[in-house]
C-alpha cells in the first residue's frame, strides 16, 4: 500500500513539481496517470521509488517511511519495485536473457557479479519471464535486433524476474504503434490480475488509460485534480487536467479508430 | 567576433531577396600561417640551401645501413625481446587501471563534480608528459633496466586509454544504468552491467591501438638507459657500426609489423 | 523437453572463446615479467622520487622566467617552432605519398609498395633519424624539424590513407556528368572533402609533434630537450621542476587549442 501524505517536492531550481498531494493506492490497484508534461507525473512516480526526494510531507510504503532508509535499505526497497521505461532502457549490445538476468544482480555473491555469470536456477527464472510475455523463442538474440513492442517485452520480463510487488511504469507505450501498444497494455493488465501486482502508469493515450486502468489520478501543475474511477472521468473534467488544451471529441474519434 | 572586424557582405538578388555572405576566413588563416612559418623559420635557423647541399649525407648513411649485417642478428633478440616484453606489460598494467581511473573522472558516475574534475585534470596533465621524460625519471626512481621502460609505458598507456576512455563513458546511453538503479543495484554495479558492455569494445581497441604505439616507443626508451633496443642502437651508433643498426632496423620493422597486423585483426573485429 | 528447457541448452558458447584469450594475454603477461627482476629495485629509488617531487613544487623560477638563450622560455618558443615547421614539412610531403598508397586511385602494387615504404619510414625510431640528420645540418633546431618532418610524414601519411580510402566517389560521378575535367573533378570534388580531415589529422599531428620535440634535445637536436637531460644528470631538481612546468603547460594549451580547433572542424 502506497501513502503519500501531504506531499510536495520543490526542485532546487525553484519549480514546484508535486503540491500537497494525499494520495493512498492498495495492493493490486491498476492506476493511470495522466496530465500535461510537466505537470508532475514523472516526479510523482519517481518518488515512490525514491529516485527523487519529497522536499515536504511522508510518502509510506507498506507503512514504512521511506524518506528514513539509508543506503543499503534504498536498494533493497527498490529491489520491490519494478519500473518500465518510454525508452525501454535495455543494454542494446547484449542478449535478451542477459538484461533479463541483470534484475537477480544485487543478490549474486562478488565474484559472480564481476564475471557475470549467473546460476542455472536464475536462468530457468528469467526464462520463464520471457515465457510469460511470449518472447521465450528471441532468448539469445541481441536486443537491437528487436521491435520496439518486443524491446518493451523484455524490460516487462525483466520486471518480472524481480517479483516486485509494485510496477511503475513511465509512458510505457508512447514509442510504440497503436496495435502493439495495446499487446504491451494487455499484458499489463495480465500481470495486474494474475498476480496482484499494483501498477502505476503514467500514460498520454488517455482512450488507452480509461480503457485499462480502474482508476486515474489527473495531475495538473503538481496537484491532484482528479482521482476516481475511470467510468467517472468526464469530457469537462479532461478538459480541467489538460488546461483548456484538450479537445474531447477528437480524442473519441480516436479511440474508435484504435477499435 | 571576426565578423564585426569584416562585416558580412550584402548580396542582392534582382527579385529584392538580400542575402548575407560571410566573410571568407582563408586570407585571414594564410596570413597567420604566413606569419607562425617565418617566425618558426627564424627560431629554427632553417636553411634551404644547406638542406639541398648536404642532402646527400642522409644517403650516405643510408646506403651504409644496407645490406644490414645479419650476423649481429643472434644478439638483438634478448634486447628486441626486452622491448616487447617492456611495451606489453606496461600496456597491460596501464589499460588495466585506465579503467577505474576512466570512471572516477566520468561526471555521470561519480556523484561529485570536484573529484569527477580532479580525475581529468589527473589525466590530462600525465598524457602531456612525453615518455621519454617519465622513463628518464623512472631509471632515476628504479634504476637503469627495462623496469623503468615498463614504468614509462605504464603511465602513458593510463592517460591516453583513460582519457579516452572517460570520454566514451561520458557518452554513453544513461537509460539502462537508471533502470539499474531504480531495481536496487548500486551506482558501481549499475555501471558494470550498463554502461561496461556499451564501452567495452571501444576501450579494447583504444588499449590495442596504443599497445600498437607503444612497441615504438619503447624502442627509444633504452637510448635513456631504460632497457630494451634502444641502448644497442645507441652504441652502434656512436661506433658508427651502420650495417649493424641497419639489421636493428630491419628486426624493428618485422617486429612492428607483426605486432601491427594482428592488433588490427582484432580491432576490426571488434568494431 | 518443454520449450523452456529446450532454451536452456540452446545457450551459446562464447564463454570458451573468452576464457582463451584471458589465458593467452595472462601468459604474455607473466612471459613479461622476465624482462627485469624485481630484487633489483632499489629502496632508495622511493627518496629520490620524493627529492625529485620537492624539486618540481619548487622550481628555479629565475630559469623559468627569464628571457634569455638560456631561459625556459625562449627554448619553448624554440620547441613550438621546431614542432610547428616540421609538421608542415610532413604534411606537405605526405600528400603525394598518400595519394599513392590508397587502393582507390593507384594500382594496387603501386599502393603496396608505398604502403612498406612508409612502414619503414614509420618504424625507424626518431632519434636515430635525429642523429643521422645532424651530419646533415650539423646539431641544432633545423635538425629537429627535418626529424619531425620525417617522422610526421609516416603517421599523416597513414592516416590521410584512411580517410582517401573512405572518399565519397559518388560527387565525382555528378561532377564528371556535367562535364567536368579531372582536375576540376580533384580541386571542386575530392579537395573539400579531404581538406577538413586533412586538417584535423594535422592539427593532432602537431599536438604529438610538440612533445616529441621536447625530447629532441637529448641527440643535441635542439629545443628543450638538452637543458632537461643537464639538469636531470647534475640532480638539479629544481631546474628540473621549472623546465617541466614550463613545458607541461605549453603542451596543455595547444592540447585545449588544437582540440577545440577540430571540434570545429568537424562540427563546420
Amino acid at each position: 500500500m502506497i501513502q503519500f501524505i501531504q506531499a510536495s517536492k520543490t526542485y532546487a531550481g525553484g519549480t514546484t513539481a508535486l503540491r500537497n498531494v494525499n494520495l493512498t493506492i492498495k495492493q493490486g490497484e491498476f492506476v493511470a496517470v495522466i496530465g500535461l508534461s510537466g505537470a508532475g507525473k514523472s516526479t510523482l512516480i519517481r518518488c515512490i521509488n525514491r529516485m527523487h526526494e519529497l522536499t515536504e510531507g511522508k510518502l509510506l510504503v507498506d507503512n514504512i517511511d521511506i524518506a528514513k532508509l539509508k543506503g543499503k535499505q534504498i536498494r533493497q526497497f527498490r529491489r520491490r519495485i519494478g519500473m518500465i521505461f518510454q525508452s525501454f532502457n535495455l543494454v542494446t549490445r547484449t542478449t535478451v536473457i542477459n538484461n533479463v538476468l541483470v534484475s537477480f544482480v544485487p543478490e549474486l555473491p562478488m565474484w559472480r557479479k564481476l564475471t557475470g555469470m549467473f546460476t542455472r536456477e536464475q536462468k530457468i527464472k528469467a526464462l520463464e519471464a520471457l515465457d510469460k510475455v511470449g518472447i521465450l523463442d528471441k532468448a539469445y538474440t541481441r536486443v537491437d535486433q528487436l521491435s520496439g513492442g518486443q524491446q518493451q517485452r523484455v524490460a516487462l520480463a525483466r520486471t518480472l524476474a524481480q517479483q516486485p510487488d509494485i510496477i511503475l511504469a513511465d509512458e510505457p507505450i508512447a514509442s510504440l504503434d497503436p496495435v502493439t501498444a495495446r499487446a504491451v497494455m494487455d499484458d499489463f493488465r495480465n500481470i495486474n490480475k494474475q498476480m496482484n501486482i499494483s501498477v502505476i502508469m503514467n500514460i498520454h493515450h488517455v482512450d488507452i488509460a480509461l480503457e485499462y486502468a480502474d482508476r486515474i489520478l489527473g495531475v495538473r501543475k503538481g496537484e491532484i485534480v482528479f482521482d476516481g474511477p475511470s467510468s467517472q472521468v468526464t469530457a469537462e473534467m479532461l478538459r480541467h487536467i489538460y488546461g483548456g488544451e484538450w479537445e474531447a471529441e477528437s480524442s473519441w474519434e480516436a479511440s474508435a479508430a484504435y477499435a | 567576433m571576426l565578423d564585426r572586424l569584416f562585416p558580412p557582405k550584402r548580396i542582392a538578388l534582382p527579385n529584392g531577396k538580400a542575402v548575407m555572405e560571410k566573410r571568407s576566413r582563408i586570407p585571414l588563416i594564410g596570413a597567420g600561417l604566413a606569419l607562425c612559418t617565418s617566425a618558426s623559420v627564424y627560431f629554427t635557423d632553417f636553411r634551404l640551401q644547406t638542406l639541398i647541399g648536404r642532402i646527400d649525407q642522409f644517403w650516405v648513411i643510408v646506403s651504409d645501413m644496407l645490406p644490414p649485417d645479419w650476423s649481429s642478428l643472434g644478439q638483438l633478440w634478448p634486447p628486441l625481446l626486452d622491448t616487447v616484453k617492456m611495451s606489453l606489460l606496461g600496456s597491460i598494467a596501464g589499460a588495466l587501471l585506465a579503467l577505474p581511473a576512466a570512471v572516477m573522472a566520468a561526471s555521470n558516475i561519480v556523484r561529485s563534480k570536484p573529484v569527477a574534475a580532479a580525475g581529468k585534470a589527473a589525466l590530462s596533465l600525465l598524457r602531456t608528459l612525453p615518455t621519454l621524460v617519465t622513463a628518464l625519471i623512472a631509471t632515476f626512481v628504479f634504476g637503469l633496466g627495462p623496469l623503468a621502460g615498463t614504468a614509462a609505458i605504464m603511465l602513458f598507456t593510463l592517460s591516453y586509454v583513460g582519457k579516452l576512455l572517460c570520454e566514451q563513458i561520458e557518452n554513453a546511453d544513461m537509460g539502462p544504468f537508471e533502470a539499474m538503479e531504480s531495481l536496487g543495484m548500486t551506482r558501481m554495479q549499475a555501471f558494470r552491467f550498463a554502461v561496461l558492455p556499451q564501452v567495452l569494445p571501444g576501450y579494447i581497441s583504444t588499449s590495442l591501438f596504443c599497445f600498437e604505439g607503444n612497441v615504438r616507443y619503447a624502442a627509444i626508451l633504452g637510448y635513456v638507459g631504460a632497457g630494451g633496443i634502444g641502448l644497442l642502437i645507441n652504441e652502434n651508433l656512436a661506433w658508427r657500426d651502420y650495417p649493424r643498426v641497419g639489421m636493428i632496423i630491419v628486426a624493428l620493422i618485422v617486429t612492428v609489423y607483426l605486432i601491427e597486423t594482428v592488433s588490427e585483426h582484432f580491432r576490426k573485429k571488434l568494431i | 523437453m518443454t520449450p523452456l528447457e529446450k532454451q536452456l541448452l540452446a545457450a551459446p558458447r562464447r564463454h570458451r572463446y573468452i576464457l582463451t584469450v584471458a589465458a593467452i594475454v595472462l601468459l604474455l603477461a607473466i612471459w613479461s615479467f622476465t624482462a627485469f627482476d624485481l630484487k633489483d629495485i632499489d629502496p632508495s629509488g622511493l627518496t629520490i622520487a620524493w627529492t625529485i617531487f620537492q624539486g618540481i613544487i619548487r622550481p628555479d623560477t629565475g630559469l623559468l622566467l627569464g628571457f634569455s638563450e638560456q631561459n625556459v622560455g625562449y627554448l619553448l618558443l624554440e620547441t613550438l617552432a621546431i614542432a610547428f615547421l616540421g609538421t608542415l614539412v610532413g604534411a606537405v610531403l605526405a600528400v603525394p605519398l598518400a595519394f599513392l598508397a590508397a587502393s582507390n586511385i593507384v594500382p594496387k602494387p603501386v599502393a603496396w609498395l608505398t604502403r612498406l615504404a612508409l612502414i619503414v619510414i614509420r618504424t625507424v625510431p626518431a632519434l636515430v633519424y635525429g642523429l643521422m640528420l645532424i651530419r646533415v645540418t650539423g646539431p641544432g633546431p633545423f635538425a629537429g624539424v627535418l626529424t619531425i618532418g620525417l617522422t610526421s610524414i609516416g603517421m599523416l601519411a597513414k592516416l590521410y590513407v584512411d580517410a582517401i580510402e573512405e572518399l565519397d566517389t559518388r560527387v565525382l560521378e555528378s561532377m564528371t556528368s556535367i562535364g567536368c575535367s579531372t582536375l576540376e573533378n580533384i580541386r571542386y570534388g575530392i579537395v573539400p572533402q579531404l581538406s577538413a580531415v586533412f586538417l584535423s589529422i594535422i592539427i593532432y599531428r602537431f599536438d604529438m609533434n610538440m612533445r616529441e620535440a621536447s625530447i629532441l634535445g637529448l641527440v643535441a637536436a635542439g629545443g628543450i630537450g638538452a637543458p632537461l637531460i643537464f639538469a636531470m644528470r647534475s640532480y638539479k631538481w629544481e631546474q628540473v621542476g621549472a623546465i617541466l612546468i614550463g613545458m607541461v603547460i605549453l603542451i596543455l594549451l595547444i592540447e585545449i587549442v588544437s582540440s577545440k580547433l577540430r571540434m570545429k572542424l568537424i562540427r563546420g
